[in-house]
């Protein structure tokens, strides 16, 4: 390096999270005393603006070439501190940052100890330092156009919101029809419309819309490329079956939902009992006219909630979000159309959390629909009846209730093929099953994968309202970088030493952002810096120590390491 | 702000997280946003908690980066402090003229470095109750609400100040002694500024229920009783306490949560459920059993409403760490001795229970902001029977306002978690950007 290097350290007290373990006072001062550092100081917020200027003021002053925060994690304020540097023209990979937080005063106690393991995390982060050069950033141009997977209510929400924004929208549909399973149900709750009649106008504008392609038994079957620039190939698998490639910039996934099958619970007969039907039937039979069990009039029904919900030992842990409400409109209905029938809904804790929710079920316990808050053993036939066996958690008791018709709320699982689109789009999985957002509060539609997002169910149970709130979040998420016409490009991506590289290949077989590629005249491997995502596998799998990954190069981060280690001996 | 390419601006009015998410989304796709905040800094109800449900995440960690993020960004132009007077449609339809009122800070923003020497110097410091700390924690009478307050500049409190207050303030005016910027001036006057904009997302947020409509708990009168929102402070690590549990000097050794107060009650609170309290107190009941491990905890339920992704497990988690639910309404609380008793039916064992408290903390719930009558009148917009501003369509269009080019954003709507109040700030923002587009 040119110019031999002058470091600034700041010690962040992040109020007391830092401070009341670690003696921050103490770290400045042994970090002052650190080679090549021009200037240590501490601070109680350094990402409050007072902190930032303590940085900007020394970088002017001071001429200072490399910056390191011990503060918290780098996914924290990394971004507020490199930006603090570029504004005085030093390059932001020459910023490091020491966890003192998450790794030191968050998990030791108060103490000489805690005080000096921080020390060795800023030691060992001036060590890196040091070595830091500067890296440029860069941006890629995007394709305007977004791919949706999924024609249901939240796909077609994403679809719409997008073209209507100005941009070409792919919509590929695994099925024969657009609208999902919402086109399945009868009504909504709580406001009681006909959820077809909702649903047709918006099919009608997004078949008619000039900017959107729909293609209906279609399966995405690679994607390749990156954010911003996505290659798709899509198979139609419909007697005119053909493939299709098409180039997007960003992806929309809105795969929806399986149901849980209640086999899996043979207590409760259902698959045996003919009047044991679930939520999902009893809607078509609603919108089918007339209630009939066997050719006749139920008298007596029953609805049983959470049937394989909340249920970590047999079913599913989680709480499908939905079923409370659909089965009160459902109870709704019975009463409504059966007067005479006596309907009992068997519960465990109602969840009426949405907007008029609550008053619903005020009024549908008002218009005489039973509940209960018991757990319902078995289902078992004597006579022409059934005989729903529970305990009334209530009364403290076993109780036996007669029923013509037995409606199951069985709870919403990912889908049957999560597991495959997983892999083709590289997305997470939460424990439970469906796609993981990229942070549970704040980027609720986000994924790891830049340019991919999640609209709806495929990320977790929701209602209409929620999903389509999610599907237009998506959109939004989508339109960003369409609308701005080009995205940042990771500046820390591998790179190749051409005279140690054999060309072996053995990068190339675990980079999945295939980013890595064998040279035809050189014969060595060249990385595509807008695939690669710096996620470092190459550089670990090299046997002759080729690839590298720049800002953690093997120096880099063996200095780093050879100070900790240092400090141990 | 950098409004160079004369794209058409949006107008976004609160400057929570919902606000926030929304103005960051615009201003990333190229369109200009001024973003407007009634308190000196940006950040809302979410800068208030301690950690966020069901992951832990401390919620200032979390948020500070979009705030300072929306604090630097070229396109975003934040006026904190500041109000939206009036609102008329622009002729020809295509926006709204605006006017905003920048109310007087007392502190020139532009010199102010926002050191804190005059909150120090201030004759009126710990004297003043902190909104910010929810009244657990004092400041002084010219102040910043929270240390990573976004812009970080000094405020007089027009309440508070003795010289605003009485015309007077000893001597000398000691604030501005202190101050070597020489960025306090009690000359300030409010200022007016008149914008244009093709959109307006609306993301006022909520009010918490007061307890003191409920006199059976003793909110106000047992300075055992707090409230949810008070706890977050109190278990804060940057709050008053320093994350100490402490009630009247000691660590309470039995906690009480009462849910649903002001819920679920058309009769003395509110009909509907407010969606985020069985499990803020959840979470709440866990932070005391990590903090306190000898602690009883006991939790009064009416029903258990863990609806979202991890939130069950989460539920099952506490129980298993010892919380004690209890499913029944409490029907009063009463001194006795150096405890309260809280007295309620069990309806499992349905029968009356009496539970001994150090410490009782009431789940309130959401409701509108006491303005939220002439924030509707502001801008035409409708309210639910909630009292909450209504969405254009239940099902279908939960961020349209029903008047053209004004949308919906977070609590504003009826009560939301983060990440709900999160995704329909971002829907509301696909919804503004495509006016804003003009592509339809």
């Amino acid at each position: 390096m040119a110019r031999t290097p002058k470091v600034g350290v700041y010690i962040c007290h992040c109020g007391i999270n830092i401070a009341h373990t670690v003696d921050v006072e103490e770290v400045a001062g042994f970090a002052g005393r650190l080679p090549h550092v021009a200037v240590a100081r501490h601070y109680t917020y350094m990402c409050s603006d007072p902190g930032q200027n303590l940085i900007k003021q020394d970088i002017e002053e001071l001429g200072l070439t490399h910056v390191v925060v011990a503060a918290c994690s780098p996914l924290m304020h990394e971004t507020t501190f490199r930006l603090a540097c570029q504004e005085k023209g030093l390059n932001p990979y020459q910023f490091e940052m020491a966890n003192i937080r998450e790794q030191c005063s968050w998990v030791h106690a108060a103490g000489p100890e805690t005080t000096e393991k921080a020390k060795q995390l800023v030691a060992s982060g001036v060590s890196k330092a040091i070595l830091l050069e500067p890296l440029a950033e860069r941006e890629a141009e995007v394709t305007p156009a977004a791919l949706v997977i999924g024609g249901g209510v939240a796909g077609i929400h994403a679809a719409l919101d997008i073209a209507d924004a100005g941009f070409r929208v792919v919509l590929v549909e695994r099925g024969p029809a657009l609208g999902g399973r919402a086109m399945q149900l009868h009504k909504t709750f709580p406001t009681l419309e006909p959820v077809a009649g909702l649903i047709a106008p918006l099919i009608a504008r997004l078949l008619g819309h000039p900017r959107i392609e729909v293609l209906t038994e279609a399966e995405v079957t690679e994607v390749s490329g990156y954010y911003g620039n996505f290659e798709i190939e899509v198979a139609i698998r419909n007697p005119q079956s053909a493939i299709c490639n098409l180039q997007v910039g960003a992806i929309i996934v809105a795969t929806g939902y399986d149901l849980f099958d209640p086999t899996a619970l043979p207590e409760f007969g259902y698959g045996q009992y003919p009047e044991v039907i679930t939520g999902m039937e009893f809607e078509r039979l609603a919108a089918g006219g007339e209630i009939t069990v066997n050719g006749k009039t139920p008298q007596d029904v029953v609805f049983i909630h959470c049937v394989g919900s909340r249920d970590a030992h047999r079913a599913l842990p989680y709480c499908s979000r939905v079923c409370c409400m659909v089965t009160a409109r459902q109870a709704h209905e019975i009463q409504q159309r059966l007067p005479e029938a006596n309907v009992t809904v068997l519960y465990m804790d109602v969840r009426a959390f949405g907007k008029g929710f609550e008053e619903f079920y005020d009024e549908v316990r008002r218009e005489g629909v039973l509940y209960r808050r018991a757990n319902p053993s078995e289902i078992i036939r004597r006579g022409d009846k059934l005989i729903v066996r529970a305990e009334d958690t209530l009364l403290g008791e076993a109780v036996e209730l007669p029923a013509d018709l037995v409606v199951l709320a069985v709870g919403m699982t990912p889908r049957a093929d999560t597991e495959k689109l997983a892999a083709l789009l590289r997305l997470s999985r939460s424990p439970d099953g469906f796609f993981m957002e990229a942070h549970p509060k704040l980027r609720p539609v986000d994924t790891a994968t830049g340019g991919v997002f999640l609209a709806g169910c495929c990320q977790g149970p929701k209602d209409i309202p929620d999903t389509i709130a999610q599907a237009r979040a998506a959109a939004a998420a989508a339109m960003v970088p369409l609308m701005r016409g080009k995205v940042k490009v990771e500046a820390a991506v591998a790179f190749v030493e051409e005279e140690l590289c054999a060309g072996c290949g053995v990068c190339a077989e675990l980079c999945t952002y295939g980013a890595l590629a064998l040279h035809p005249v050189r014969g060595v491997m060249t990385v595509n810096p807008v695939l690669c995502q710096g996620c470092g596998a190459c550089a670990m799998a090299c046997p002759s120590g080729a690839m590298n990954l720049h800002h953690f190069t093997f120096d880099q981060v063996m200095a780093q390491v050879d100070t900790l280690v240092g400090h141990l001996s | 702000m950098d409004t160079r390419d004369n794209r058409p601006a949006a107008l976004i009015i609160g400057g929570g997280i919902a606000g926030i998410q929304a103005a960051l989304d615009i201003a990333n796709a190229g369109f200009p946003v001024y973003l407007v905040e009634r308190e000196p800094s940006i950040g809302g109800r979410m800068a208030q908690l301690d950690k966020t449900f069901p992951t832990l995440d401390c919620s200032s960690c979390i948020l500070t980066p979009r705030m300072v993020e929306a604090g630097r960004h070229p396109k975003i132009e934040l006026l904190t402090y500041s109000e939206v007077v009036s609102v008329e449609l622009i002729e020809g339809e295509t926006g709204y003229h605006v006017r905003v009122r920048r109310k007087a800070r007392y502190v020139d923003v532009e010199r102010c470095v926002g050191c804190g020497l005059c909150a120090e110097a201030c004759r009126m410091h710990g004297r003043v109750d902190s909104t910010f700390d929810a009244g657990v924690g004092k400041r002084s009478a010219i102040y910043v609400p929270f240390p990573q307050a976004v812009p970080l500049k000094y405020t007089v409190d027009p309440l508070a100040c003795l010289f605003l207050t009485r015309g007077v303030c000893g001597k000398t005016f000691l604030c501005k002694d202190a101050c070597s910027a020489r960025a306090i001036d009690f000359e300030q006057q409010d200022e007016f500024l008149d914008l244009e904009v093709g959109a307006i997302i609306v993301a006022t947020g909520f009010a918490p229920f007061d307890p003191r409509e409920m006199p059976e708990f003793g909110y106000g009168q047992y300075p055992e009783v707090m409230t949810g929102l008070e706890f977050e402070r109190l278990v804060s690590a940057s709050g008053p306490t320093a994350g100490k549990i402490i009630r009247n000097g000691k660590e309470p050794r039995q906690v009480v949560f009462i849910q649903c107060v002001g819920s679920r009650d058309a009769k003395h609170g509110h009909a509907y459920c407010s969606r985020v309290c069985c499990m803020y107190t959840a979470k709440q009941a866990h932070l005391v059993c990590e903090k306190l491990p000898e602690a009883q905890v006991t939790i009064f339920y009416m029903d258990i409403r863990a609806f979202g992704k991890g939130f069950e497990e989460f539920y099952d988690r506490v129980r298993r760490e010892g919380v004690l639910y209890r499913r029944g309404n409490p029907s009063e609380i009463i001194r006795r001795g150096e405890k309260l008793i809280v007295r309620a039916e069990d309806t499992l064992l349905g029968e009356p229970v009496e539970v001994e408290a150090d410490l009782v903390v009431l789940a309130v719930g959401m409701q509108p902001r006491a303005d939220a009558g002439q924030v509707a009148d502001l801008l035409g917009l409708e309210r639910s029977d909630d009292g909450f501003f209504r969405e254009a369509h239940p099902k279908l269009r939960p961020v349209e306002s029903g008047v053209a080019g004004i949308y919906l954003a977070g609590c504003c709507q009826g009560p939301k978690d983060i990440p709900d109040t999160v995704a329909q700030a971002k829907a509301a923002a696909a919804a503004a950007m495509i006016r804003l587009a003009g592509a339809r």
